[in-house]
């Protein structure tokens, strides 16, 4: 097994022909927390789902986990998105949410108990999550991808609606998911973070 | 209200430019209005004219429990939207402000109250092509007519008073319980008992149904006025609510995707309720031993089990309505194929959530990491217990109240279960209308051929792998088309899975 997790050559991305990506070049090893910073509209966010196989390069070479990335059960079973707010189902609390994703992955890295005081929900575990408050609801996205067992996290914006508390907290999880030999990958704003998990700094300086 | 006034009158002249209406803009309203009263008139004057004189005592029930069953769902349907809502700008800056508050909510008011005049109206047609015309035709309508138009009117204001004080809440409450009850009553008392008494009741001198409605309306006024006064008592925060919920209907109507509105009264439902979180079924969760799942595609396919089960109300209502084909065969004399196909994949698609969601929105189902064809075989499960049970309980109900030709029609719903789930998941996952498709011209008009796909996408699955029994409703079951069904059925669900795609 190869030590690089991500590769991408001379990527670039056009949104309807406006190009948004233009000539990034990125090696990520196992074990790294990379963070892509830049202003609006740099092209983090693209160059996320890039690596997702969720958007179509224009131009250049992308390699996750020595293969392309593709929208298919297989590579999610490696590779975990945590972006935008999920839709989340409705009639399930935020405990039952946690045990469905237990009962679906057969060796989850944190115990439901576990990541419910890990993400302070403790209080909130029989709540729907939309009833719970922006931040809780971001902490619930981050405990539902990392519970379950994945090789590379790609997050994008993680810090959105934290408390500074939190935030510090997240930076020692996701040390500690790296130091457990997975591989991440954040589009972030908050260098005080990235720095607290002691990231790889990446600056987009966007295409246009 | 003069400040209302004032404001609306300024919102107005900077939203159009300072153009007052021209002449064109006059006659394009009227002959609107025009067009839409001959329409609807014609229409009254077909369904009028085609009342029989004297009811059929069989009927008198059936017909009296569809009225009341569509009486209750006008209330349910008020109370549940607001009534009173306000555009969402309206609600950001009008709403919260010092302005009087019957001011503003003047106008939505007003909307609310010709809602309900047509709808009452309607009411009144729909009792009176129950009850007959015996006597007096004039008469008899006027009488229906203003009986209805005062009880949704009355049941309107009561909805708006409900909006405001928790007392008023539980009475509509109660009166949308009560009518349901009337409605069952009057079913069975229809379906022979009591037939006699409701025979009696179409039969009732002219006068004493004059005194009724005019009670009725001597009701209904009083309780528009205390809506009236009760316009300035809502709270906001009823009012933002029911302004967001309006916003959401108005942008789901804006795009024609209806299915935007199961989720606002899907999310509505949930919002601030407390759940009590239960254990994954054991058989359903990984095995300690081996390390692997059970079944992670089961396990996923468990929260629409689980959604049911904290929605009993509506699986109890979804099971009654399975009476609503006999009662509509007792009520117009012969079976509504229309009916049966709707209802039954109506009952299939009310538990495909999970489909629905991931549909809408695959993040969740990325981090799962599931195939597509395991996850949606385990989620068309429940949807087939559920469309097939409906078909069954709805044929057997055919079947006692004479509806069909004697035979063992309910074994034909479990052999077209499998189909109601392909239709119901091809619903639940199918694309937002597609609005860049062509229209086409029609003898009837324009026809948009993006929400008619759209709106097909899934009935279509139903309608194919449901053939044998549509075919066998033309005359009598057989076991040809039993055998036919059952195949048809599982072939339908068969080559949806198979052919599935993210």
């Amino acid at each position: 097994m190869t030590e690089t997790t991500v590769t991408v050559t001379g990527l670039d991305v056009e949104l309807g022909g406006v190009a948004v990506v233009q000539g990034i070049d990125l090696s990520v090893g196992r074990g790294e927390v990379v963070a892509v910073v830049g202003v609006n509209g740099a092209g983090k966010s693209t160059l996320l789902r890039c690596l997702a196989g969720l958007e179509r390069p224009a131009a250049g070479e992308l390699g996750v986990l020595d293969r392309p990335p593709a929208d298919e059960p297989g590579f999610w079973r490696d590779v975990v998105l945590a972006a935008d707010e999920p839709a989340w189902y409705p009639g399930l609390s935020v405990r039952e949410h946690l045990e469905l994703m237990h009962a679906v992955h057969p060796s989850p890295r944190l115990e439901v108990g576990a990541a419910l005081d890990l993400f302070e929900l403790r209080t909130r575990a029989d709540a729907a999550p939309p009833t719970l408050s922006t931040g809780q609801r971001q902490r619930l996205s981050l405990a539902m991808a990392l519970i379950r067992p994945s090789r590379l996290l790609l997050l994008d914006e993680p810090e959105r609606g934290l408390d500074p508390a939190f935030r510090a907290r997240l930076a020692t999880i996701l040390a500690g998911y790296a130091a457990g030999g997975g591989t991440v990958v954040m589009a972030t704003h908050d260098l005080d973070l990235a720095g607290a998990a002691h990231a790889r700094r990446v600056t987009l300086g966007g295409a246009a | 209200m003069t400040q209302v006034h004032l404001v609306r009158a300024f919102i107005r002249t900077r939203t159009r430019g300072r153009r007052a209406p021209t002449w064109t803009d006059r006659y394009a309203l009227i002959a609107g209005l025009a067009l839409a009263v001959l329409s609807l008139g014609r229409l009254a004057l077909v369904s009028v004219t085609s009342i029989a004189r004297q009811a059929e005592p069989s009927r008198i029930g059936a017909g009296l429990a569809l009225a009341g069953l569509g009486y209750a769902g006008f209330l349910a349907l008020a109370r549940a939207f607001g009534p009173v809502a306000t555009s969402a700008a309206d609600a950001a800056w009008l709403v919260l402000s010092p302005l009087p508050r019957r001011g503003v909510l003047g106008r939505p008011a007003a909307v609310l109250l010709l809602v309900a005049l047509p709808g009452g109206a309607a009411l009144g047609v729909a009792l009176l092509a129950a009850l007959g015309l015996p006597d007096d035709p004039a008469v008899r309508l006027i009488t229906a007519v203003v009986l209805g138009v005062s009880a949704a009117a009355g049941g309107m204001a009561t909805a708006v008073l409900a909006q405001s004080s928790q007392a008023w809440d539980a009475w509509l409450q109660g009166a949308i319980a009560g009518v349901l009850a009337a409605a069952v009553l009057a079913a069975v008392l229809g379906s022979g008992p009591g037939r006699h008494m409701l025979a009696s009741v179409a039969g009732a001198p002219v006068s004493l149904g004059a005194a009724l409605a005019a009670s009725c309306a001597a009701t209904a006024a009083l309780l528009l006025r205390s809506a009236w006064g009760a316009l300035e008592r809502i709270p906001a925060r009823a009012l933002l609510a029911s302004s967001t919920r309006a916003g959401h209907v108005a942008g789901a109507s804006a795009a024609l995707d209806p299915g935007i509105l199961t989720w606002i009264a899907e999310d509505a439902h949930w919002r601030g309720r407390a759940l009590r979180s239960r254990p994954w079924p054991a058989p359903l969760t990984r095995r300690a031993a081996s390390g692997t799942a059970a079944s992670p595609a089961l396990a996923l396919a468990w929260p629409d089990w689980r959604r049911l089960g904290r929605r009993p109300g509506r699986l109890s209502a979804v099971l009654a309505s399975a009476a609503l084909p006999a009662l509509t065969a007792q009520a117009v004399g012969a079976a509504s194929t229309a009916v049966l196909a709707a209802g039954a994949l109506a009952a299939a698609v009310a538990c495909t959530t999970g489909a629905r969601r991931d549909g809408d929105d695959p993040s969740l189902a990325r981090l799962f990491g599931i195939g597509l064809r395991p996850v949606l075989a385990a989620r068309a499960v429940l949807p087939a217990l559920l469309g097939g049970a409906w078909l069954t309980l709805a044929l057997a109900g055919l079947g006692l109240a004479h509806g069909l030709p004697p035979g063992p029609w309910w074994l034909l719903g479990p052999a077209a279960a499998p189909a109601l789930a392909a239709g119901a998941l091809r619903m639940a996952r199918r694309r937002p209308a597609d609005h860049a498709m062509p229209v086409l011209d029609t003898p009837v008009g324009a026809m948009p051929t993006g929400p008619l796909l759209w709106a097909a996408t899934g009935a279509d699955l139903a309608l194919l792998g449901c053939a044998p029994t549509l075919l066998a409703l033309t005359g009598e079951p057989s076991g040809a088309h039993l055998a036919a069904q059952a195949l048809c059925g599982a072939a339908a669900l068969g080559g949806y899975l198979l052919r599935a795609r993210r």
